[in-house]
C-alpha cells in the first residue's frame, strides 16, 4: 500500500492510504477519545468525542469516519477540542441517570473512565433525570435505559456481527431509546440469540448479565473485535 | 413521440387556446383551496356554461398566484385583472361585469380593501411590479395537471435542446455559466455539483429532487410542485442527462398530498407522451422518476438522511465525506438538488446561462422565491432578483406591517436562520450578506415580526422546533438542543440568571461546531442572532426579572 505524508499534532507521519484519522493516530501512539467507535463494527461518527481540526477545513470532523488525505495537517488536542470533549462528557452524564455508586459497571465503565480523562470534576449543566425503564424480562441479561448513552454499539454489533437484528432505535431527539424487536420486552424477543455480544460491547452498565452485582461487571469489548478479525482470516 | 410531435402538440394546443377570448385562472394551490377555491371553480365553470360562454372563455384551475392571504384568487386574462376573496356568491357578478360588460368590479379587485385605488391590471400593482418571475413564471397561469398547458409555454423545449443540441459537458458548462446556486439553503454552486457527479465513473447514478421542505413558514417548494410540476420534472431529466443518471427520485414530504398527487400526474402524463421513460423524444437517453414520500421528519431534508430514508433505513444523517456526489443512494454517485434549483434549470437552458447570470448580484445570481409571512399586510409567495433590499420586500411588495405597528425583525432561513433587525432593513438579500448578519438565506422562509414579539421567545420557539426534530444520533444536537431549550424557557419565565446566559452562549457555540449534520450545526443560529441584536431583551428578563412592556409570550 502506498504511504502518504500527514502531520498530526505537529508530528510528521507516513500513513497508508485509505486509513481513517483514528487508525492513523492509533498506529502512531496518538490517543483519541472515543465512545461510539468499536473496532470490528462500522463507525457512525455519533458521539463527537473524536472530532479533530484539519487545516483548511472549517468544520470539525470525526476521526473515526474521516479518511486521511495527503499533506493534511491535523490537530487532535487543541484547547477548543478539549473543551468540547468536556462538554460532551458532561452532557452524557446529565442526559440520563448515571449513579455510579449503585452501578454494576462501577470501576469498569468507559463513561466513568472518560469522566476522569477529561478531568470532569462536576457537571455544569442541569441533570435531566428522565423517566427511564429497566427491562429485566430476558432470562440472562438486563437492559437498563437509565445508563444507556445511545452509542448504538449494541445495535450495530447485533446486526453486523451476530446478524440477529434484535436491537433497533425508536423515537428521536432526547426521547431516543434502544428497543428490542418492535419495542417489545427483551425476554419476548424472537430474534435475540442470547449471544452476549451486545452485553460485552456496551461501554456502560446499561447492558449486564444477571449474575453480577454492583461493581462486579467485567466486559470484553475486544471479544467482538477479535471475532471479526478471526472471521476475516477464515480460520 | 419524437421531436416533431412535441412541436405539433405545442402548435395544436396553441391553436386551441387561441380560440378563446379569455382565460380565467382560479387558484387551486393549497392556500386558496383551503379557503374554498374548488367551489368557486365549479361555480365559475357552471356560470360560464349557463351563459353559453364556454366557447369564449377557458376556465383553468391553476397553481399559486402569490398573494396567498387574499384567496381565493381569480385571474382574468388577457386583462390581467385579479379578483380577491372570490366566493360562490360574487363570482356571477365578476363574470357579468368583467367578462361580459368589460367593466372591472373595483371593490373586488386585488388589494381593493387596502389600496386607495386597486390596479385593474394587477401587473402594475407594486406587489407584482417589483417581482421577477423565473421559477414561478407559469405558476398561476397553467393547469398543472394538463401537460399540454406546460408544453405550449415552451415546456420540455429545454429537454429537447439538451438531448439533440448539447453534450452533457455543454449542459454543465451552461449551468456553471449561469452561476446558479443551490436554493435549498446552503447555496452550493449547482454547476460544480453537477460536474462532480458527472466525473465519477459508475454503472449507476441517481438524481434526487429534495422536496422535503420543512422550515416553519416556508411553502416555496410546495407551490412549485403544486403549480408547475412539469418544470421540476424537466429539470430532473436534464440533470440526469448531464450527470449520466437514468433514474430519479422525487422525495416529497407526506404533508404535501396535493404536491404528491400533481407530481404523480405529471410523471404519468410525461411517460405517456414519451417525455420520460426509454429513449426520450427518440434519443438514446432514458430516464425514469419515482416518488418517495417523507414521513414527517424534518431531518430527512438533510441529504444523507434523505438518502437513508429512500433506502428504507431510519432517516438519520451520516458524516460527510464521503459526499453523495461520490457515494450517495445505495453507494452510487448521486446528484441531489432542491425543487427550486431544479425548477430554474429549464429557463437557463432556454435563455442561456449568460441571461441568468446577469440577474441578481455578482455572487448570487438569479432570482429567489420567498414565502413572505408573519406580521405583514400582503403575505404570500414572491420571487425577486437576488440583491433586492429587505426594505423593498417588506414595504413595497409586502405593503408594510399591519395595525400601525413598527417593524421589528425579519426572520430568514427558518430554524437554521436568524433574525435581521430594523437597522439592517436595507440589507441586499443575497447569500453572503445574510450570512454576514448572522442569518442565512435558507430555503426562503421570510417571517416578519412587529414590536409585539419577544425575541427570547422567538429563539425559544425555534429551539423547541430543533429539539423536537433532532434525530437523536449525535450528542451535541440531542442533548445540547434540549439543554438550550430548558435554559431559554427558564429565562422566558423570568427565572434565568447571568450564569444561565453564559451556559447558553457556551452551548450554542459547541452545538454549532460539534454537531454531525446541518440541523445541529444551524440549530443555535436563531439564538445566536437574537443574542447579537437583542441581548438587552435577554438581560431585561434576567436582571429586572420582568418582561418588556407590551411584549407578549405567544
Amino acid at each position: 500500500m502506498a504511504k502518504i505524508p500527514v502531520t498530526i499534532d505537529d508530528k510528521p507521519l507516513e500513513v497508508e492510504t485509505g486509513r481513517t484519522i483514528l487508525e492513523a493516530c492509533k498506529e502512531n501512539g496518538i490517543e483519541i477519545l472515543t465512545m461510539c467507535h468499536l473496532e470490528g463494527i462500522g463507525d457512525v461518527g455519533a458521539c463527537r468525542l473524536c472530532l479533530v481540526e484539519i487545516e483548511g477545513i472549517n468544520k470539525l470532523l470525526p476521526a473515526c469516519t474521516t479518511k486521511v488525505a495527503a499533506n493534511q495537517v491535523i490537530k487532535t488536542k487543541t484547547e477548543r477540542l478539549k473543551k468540547y470533549q468536556r462538554i460532551t462528557t458532561e452532557l452524557f452524564f446529565a442526559e440520563r441517570n448515571h449513579i455510579c455508586a449503585v452501578c454494576v459497571a462501577d470501576g469498569n465503565c468507559e463513561l466513568q473512565d472518560l469522566g476522569y480523562k477529561v478531568g470532569m470534576d462536576h457537571v455544569r449543566f442541569p441533570y435531566l433525570f428522565p423517566q427511564a425503564n429497566v427491562d429485566t424480562s430476558h432470562p440472562m441479561y438486563v437492559m437498563d435505559h437509565n445508563r444507556c448513552i445511545m452509542c448504538t454499539r449494541c445495535v450495530r454489533v447485533c446486526s453486523e456481527v451476530e446478524g440477529a437484528h434484535n436491537w433497533g432505535i425508536k423515537n428521536r431527539g432526547i426521547e431516543v431509546r434502544v428497543i428490542s424487536d418492535f419495542d417489545t420486552p427483551w425476554g419476548d424477543s424472537t430474534t435475540c440469540t442470547s449471544c452476549s455480544k451486545c452485553v460485552n460491547v456496551c461501554p456502560t452498565g446499561a447492558l449486564w448479565p444477571k449474575t453480577v452485582v454492583q461493581g462486579q461487571l467485567v466486559k470484553q469489548p475486544k471479544m467482538v473485535s477479535e471475532l471479526v478479525a478471526k472471521r476475516k482470516m477464515n480460520l | 413521440m419524437n421531436r416533431q410531435d412535441l412541436k405539433t402538440i405545442a402548435e395544436s394546443a396553441k391553436a386551441e387556446h387561441n380560440q378563446f377570448k379569455h382565460k380565467v385562472c382560479v387558484c387551486c394551490g393549497a392556500g386558496c383551496l383551503s379557503s374554498g377555491s374548488e367551489a368557486v371553480l365549479k361555480k365559475l365553470q357552471d356560470e360560464v356554461k349557463a351563459r353559453g360562454l364556454d366557447k369564449e372563455i377557458r376556465v383553468v384551475p391553476s397553481g399559486c398566484m402569490g398573494p396567498c392571504n387574499q384567496g381565493p384568487l381569480v385571474k382574468v386574462m388577457p386583462e390581467y385583472a385579479i379578483y380577491q376573496k372570490v366566493n360562490c356568491e360574487n363570482i356571477a357578478a365578476v363574470v357579468q361585469s368583467q367578462l361580459v360588460e368589460k367593466r372591472p368590479i373595483e371593490d373586488l379587485l386585488l388589494f381593493a380593501d387596502s389600496r386607495p385605488k386597486p390596479y385593474v391590471n394587477a401587473q402594475e400593482d407594486p406587489f407584482f411590479k417589483k417581482q421577477l418571475k423565473v421559477v414561478l413564471k407559469d405558476c398561476g397561469s397553467i393547469n398543472p395537471e394538463i401537460i399540454e398547458d406546460y408544453i405550449v409555454r415552451d415546456g420540455y423545449k429545454a429537454l429537447d435542446k439538451v438531448l439533440f443540441q448539447m453534450s452533457p459537458e455543454e449542459v454543465i458548462a451552461e449551468i456553471k455559466h449561469s452561476r446558479l446556486r443551490g436554493r435549498g439553503g446552503a447555496g452550493f454552486p449547482t454547476g460544480i455539483k453537477w460536474e462532480t457527479v458527472y466525473k465519477y465513473v459508475a454503472d449507476q447514478k441517481y438524481v434526487i429532487c429534495n422536496g422535503d421542505e420543512g422550515d416553519p413558514g416556508a411553502f416555496m417548494d410546495r407551490s412549485v410542485l403544486e403549480g408547475n410540476p412539469h418544470r421540476v420534472l424537466e429539470g430532473m431529466a436534464i440533470a440526469g442527462y448531464a450527470v449520466g443518471a437514468n433514474k430519479g427520485y422525487a422525495y416529497i414530504r407526506g404533508e404535501y398530498p396535493l404536491a404528491i398527487k400533481r407530481f404523480e400526474a405529471a410523471i404519468k402524463s410525461a411517460k405517456k407522451l414519451g417525455l420520460l421513460g426509454a429513449n426520450i423524444l427518440g434519443s438514446t437517453f432514458s430516464f425514469d422518476i419515482e416518488i418517495r414520500i417523507g414521513a414527517g421528519a424534518f431531518v430527512c431534508g438533510e441529504e444523507t438522511a434523505l438518502i437513508a430514508s429512500i433506502e428504507g433505513k431510519r432517516g438519520t444523517p451520516r458524516p460527510r465525506p464521503p459526499f453523495p456526489a461520490e457515494s450517495g443512494l445505495w453507494g452510487k454517485p448521486t446528484l441531489i438538488n432542491n425543487v427550486e434549483t431544479l425548477a430554474s434549470i429549464a429557463p437557463i437552458i432556454n435563455k442561456g446561462g449568460e441571461w441568468y447570470s446577469e440577474i441578481g448580484t455578482p455572487k448570487s445570481a438569479g432570482t429567489k422565491v420567498f414565502a413572505l409571512a408573519g406580521k405583514i399586510n400582503y403575505s404570500g409567495l414572491i420571487e425577486v432578483p437576488m440583491g433586492m433590499s429587505l426594505r423593498e420586500i417588506v414595504y413595497d411588495i409586502g405593503g408594510g406591517v399591519p395595525g400601525g405597528k413598527e417593524f421589528k425583525s425579519a426572520q430568514t432561513g427558518g430554524p437554521s436562520g436568524g433574525c435581521i433587525p430594523k437597522e439592517h432593513l436595507d440589507v441586499k438579500m443575497d447569500y453572503e450578506n445574510l450570512v454576514s448578519l448572522g442569518s442565512i438565506m435558507g430555503s426562503g422562509g421570510l417571517i416578519i415580526m412587529d414590536d409585539s414579539s419577544d425575541m427570547v421567545d422567538v429563539a425559544r420557539f425555534f429551539m423547541e422546533f430543533c429539539m423536537d426534530e433532532s434525530c437523536g444520533k449525535c450528542v451535541p444536537c440531542r442533548v445540547g438542543t434540549k439543554m438550550m431549550y430548558d435554559l431559554l424557557t427558564k429565562i422566558c419565565n423570568r427565572q434565568g440568571t447571568r450564569h444561565d446566559l453564559d451556559r447558553l452562549e457556551e452551548l450554542a457555540v459547541y452545538v454549532k461546531e460539534a454537531s454531525l449534520c446541518g440541523l445541529g450545526m444551524s440549530a443555535p443560529n436563531p439564538l445566536l442572532s437574537t443574542l447579537r441584536y437583542y441581548k438587552n431583551e435577554y438581560l431585561a428578563h434576567i436582571e429586572r426579572n420582568t418582561t418588556l412592556e407590551g411584549v407578549s409570550h405567544g
